[in-house]
């Protein structure tokens, strides 16, 4: 089983924000609540909490670039 | 918020008490024996003295006010006299347990604290510092003046160069401290550490608060003192500077280096009235004054309350408050007990007091205690004392006969240059280019939020012409971002806060990121306070150091009233130019919040002489505006909309340079060429115009030229006046409400201004004379592209009128005739 990390909603005009640093890498262990990617819209900057304990199966999105809201960013999944 | 810092239930919701910190009442006990060996007797004769010296002068002042003459010298002084006889022993006192490099910051009633500061800074400073002093004053001319008219040496001399320095300012004479621009209220010296009296209750507490917080950070040792009545304690700005000083972050968050709080002392001269009513029983609700401490930390604020009525009391606590403050205690508070044994002002009649009471405080006068216990003492005797008073007597009459001698203190001539005062306004200098680098938390690359400026594209359209998203080219947001960092990586003596300005990176998001490598001594959050951001924000810029501060929504400017309009503005020209006040006052003007977060106040701003106000819209104009701003030696007011903060550069196919420039203040630009009406905006309102040029082209065959003021003061009309000479028409456009609005006096100006080349009046189109509605309803009330055309195709050019667009069908005249 695989848990996706999405792109969260960070307001109702919001469109897209930017991956601006991961926290972990591929193959990390993390665990739920952990902080795992840095997210940044025009107007502020905040840290992502792990959905679930696993493993870091893959990035999606490298640090730097937009994905929309919605968008998968990262998987987690078993080891 | 920060997160170091927990908010934990568990701990707050147990049971308990609270216990305040002891407030002592008149513990002083000190033996006289004591006091005279730790002072000497000369020393202790010269506190009868200085308590004489500021008796008679305030009493030569009461005789003009009262009689026109003193000493038979006739003068006719126009101007105010709060007099502080009865509280000399305050004055003294304090000045005594201070050192030359304490700053005293006064109130209106401050002749004797100034006096007393003055006198005990020449004592304690040597011949070669005073003449040093004297002749870096006005290139020595106010010495030459003191010498010539009065005479005197070393000592004698710097005394009589302080007492004719402040009352040639009194009398508001040319060669007064201030060269006649501060009067009896604003007097100041600061090389003898008396920084600005001020004539508004309780407006040096802020002020004070700020300079201590220069002096925190400059570690450069000096305590700083909020003078102060007991009836300023019913004031709201004196509560928020004594908890702006108070803030726990200085322990809890800042750095060892910075660490501890702010080295101020907050002395109330407690003399019973505000005016007529009495604070103890009528109008406060606190029985003894340093009971307040308590309310602010747990520290009590190390209140205590003082016989003013000894010097040596009040000096003995002012030491021992000096000490924790520099320890790092701080702040303190002194309710220091005297008695004001004139009247309020000189045309009070002591209506609301008894002659009893009158006579209880007479046994309790200062001078008479003071003489007494010396006499009994054996320091001097009654022969002694009646040749120092002689003394002092003739001191004040040469310095007075002195100052009404126009030879001697010549009246500010401003008939020869009738815009003297106004070149006083303003110092129109800016720093250099900062290249100091500042200490940082971590590198800038560091910060994630900062990263991601440089990703970004500098100009705000794709190939096609369409606008790109605000995540992917730099936002007015960002400009402002860009300046701020440039000035805060390279000048050290810039320091930014507010509410929110640290982690959440302030309201609106300029600051995200700077809190990632700027140490909290540079940025902090502040209360939410706005008269002690400005006020503090005034007084850090008096004492040296430069300020950015925000007020989340210009709505909030109402609630820093005094500070703006009365401190920032003022205290350049009040000080004949030799202050400084480099402070930058950011407000964003709110949307879609209703009617108290969705203001264009700038018309209140540009009415105060003093303030340069500035209203950028596009991210280039932005950038180099702030940067021009945060240059600047005078207080700039930086608007900014909230609507437009996403808004990417549309007009400098260049882009936003990433490097530093500046973009002068009060320079127009015209954003677009054209030739049958021009129309001027200001801030938001460039973008609508736009749009009605568009469709006004291609619907009306109408070319409108349009002009971005970007500054209100300074504001340059020249490209105004070119620009109607070609198109015969004007519109100004502003989202302000119309009554009062900058755009009227725009307009009225521009009549005056370019008249001739006018085809029609010009014609002003603000927001109406009403609240500003809910966010769904704003489009009928902030002019809109609609209401822009309405107005060219009827006004202007009726031939080519189509259908209304707008909803603004209405009669302005009726309106008015119904306050609207």
């Amino acid at each position: 089983m695989t848990t996706p990390i999405l792109m969260p909603q960070l307001g109702n005009e919001i469109t897209e924000a930017e991956v601006t640093e991961w926290l972990k890498a591929e193959g990390d262990e993390v665990t739920e609540g952990d902080l795992i990617v840095v997210i940044t819209t025009t107007k502020m900057s905040l840290e992502i909490e792990a959905p679930a304990t696993g493993v870091l199966k893959s990035i999606d999105v490298p640090e730097g670039e937009l994905a929309e809201v919605g968008a998968t960013l990262a998987t987690i999944g078993q080891p | 918020m920060p997160k170091e810092i927990l908010v934990d239930p568990d701990t707050l919701f147990q049971p308990g008490e609270l216990t305040f910190a002891t407030v002592r009442l008149h513990a002083y006990a000190t033996p006289f024996e004591d006091e005279l060996a730790a002072y000497g007797a000369d020393a202790l004769k010269d506190i009868l003295r200085h308590m004489l010296i500021i008796r008679e002068f305030e009493s030569m002042l009461g005789a003009f006010k009262a009689t026109g003459a003193y000493r038979e010298i006739p003068f006719n002084y126009k101007g105010p006299a709060h007099l502080s006889i009865g509280q000399e022993g305050a004055a003294v006192g304090a000045a005594l347990g201070l050192e030359p490099d304490d700053h005293i910051f006064g109130s209106h009633r401050s002749h004797g604290e100034f006096i007393a500061k003055g006198l005990a800074t020449i004592q304690k400073l040597d011949e070669a510092a005073l003449e040093a002093i004297m002749q870096g004053h006005m290139g020595g001319s106010l010495r030459d003046d003191v010498a010539k008219f009065i005479g005197g040496e070393g000592k004698q001399l710097a005394e009589n160069f302080l007492l004719f320095g402040l009352l040639a300012e009194i009398f508001m004479r040319a060669n007064g401290f201030n060269g006649g621009m501060g009067g009896s209220m604003h007097a100041f010296f600061p090389p003898f550490g008396a920084y600005p009296n001020n004539a508004i209750v309780g407006a040096s507490a802020g002020i004070a608060t700020g300079a201590a917080l220069r002096k925190k950070l400059r570690n450069e040792g000096g305590i700083c003192v909020a003078n102060a009545g007991d009836g300023s304690t019913g004031c709201g700005p004196v509560w928020e500077a004594m908890n702006f000083a108070s803030m726990a972050q200085f322990s809890t968050l800042w750095t060892d280096a910075r660490k501890g709080g702010l080295p101020v002392l907050f002395f109330f001269n407690n003399n019973f009235y505000a005016m007529g009513g009495q604070t103890i029983g009528e109008t406060m609700g606190w029985d003894r004054l340093s009971r307040i401490g308590a309310a602010v930390n747990s520290a009590s604020m190390h209140a205590e309350t003082v016989d003013g009525s000894n010097p040596l009391a009040v000096a003995d606590a002012v030491r021992r408050k000096r000490a924790l403050l520099l320890d790092g205690q701080g702040p303190a508070l002194l309710d220091v007990e005297c008695y004001r044994s004139t009247g309020h002002s000189t045309t009070d009649a002591n209506v609301y007091r008894s002659r009893d009471e009158l006579k209880l405080w007479e046994k309790r006068d200062p001078i008479l205690c003071f003489q007494g216990l010396l006499i009994e003492k054996g320091v001097m005797d009654e022969d002694e004392v009646a040749a120092m008073r002689e003394r002092v007597v003739a001191t004040i009459e040469a310095v007075t006969r002195a100052a009404v001698n126009p030879e001697a203190a010549p009246v500010v001539d401003v008939r020869s240059d009738p815009t003297l005062i106004g070149k006083l306004m303003f110092s129109n200098e800016e720093i250099p280019v900062p290249s100091t680098p500042a200490p940082l938390l971590q590198e800038v690359g560091k910060s994630a939020a900062l990263r991601q400026l440089g990703r970004k594209a500098r100009f705000g359209l794709n190939e096609s012409g369409e606008p790109l998203s605000g995540m992917r080219a730099i936002t007015l947001r960002d400009g402002l971002t860009e300046a701020t960092l440039h000035h805060m990586l390279n000048d050290p003596s810039l320091i930014a806060y507010g509410e929110e300005c640290r982690e959440w990176g302030g309201a609106f998001g300029v600051y995200r990121g700077l809190s990632d490598i700027l140490p909290y001594d540079r940025l902090f959050n502040s209360p939410i306070s706005e008269a002690a951001i400005v006020a503090t924000a005034v007084g850090y810029a008096l004492e040296g150091g430069r300020a950015l501060v925000e007020l989340m929504y210009g709505d909030f400017i109402g609630r820093a009233g005094d500070e703006i309009f009365n401190q920032m503005a003022k205290w350049r020209s009040m000080s004949n130019g030799i202050l400084k006040m480099p402070v930058v006052l950011r407000c964003s003007v709110g949307s879609k919040y209703g009617a108290q977060h969705s203001q264009d106040w700038t018309a209140l701003i540009a009415h105060i002489p003093g303030l340069k106000v500035v209203y950028p819209a596009t991210p280039y104009d932005a950038k180099g505006l702030l940067a021009s701003a945060l240059s600047s030696d005078d207080p700039v007011v930086f608007f900014e909309s909230q609507r437009l903060y996403d808004t990417v550069e549309q007009f400098r196919a260049e882009g936003v340079p990433a490097d530093y420039y500046r973009i002068p203040l009060g320079e127009p630009d015209v954003k677009r060429a054209g030739e049958d009406v021009t129309i001027l905006t200001i801030g938001p309102s460039l973008y609508p115009a736009l749009k009605a040029a568009d469709e006004m082209q291609e619907l009306h065959g109408l070319s409108a030229e349009i002009i971005d003021a970007r500054s209100l003061v300074p504001f340059n009309y020249d490209k105004v006046i070119e620009s109607v000479k070609k198109t015969g028409h004007l519109l100004i456009v502003s989202e302000a409400s119309e009554r009062g609005s900058f755009a009227m006096t725009l307009s009225s100006n521009m009549t005056r201004f370019a008249y001739e080349h006018l085809k029609a009046a010009p014609r002003v189109l603000g927001s109406p004379n009403w609240i500003v509605p809910g966010a769904e309803m704003e489009s009928t009330y902030f002019p809109q592209a609609g209401d822009i055309i309405d107005i060219v195709t009827s006004d202007f050019y009726p031939a080519r009128k189509a259908n209304r667009r707008g909803i603004r069908d209405w009669d302005d005249i009726e309106l008015a005739r119904n306050s609207l």
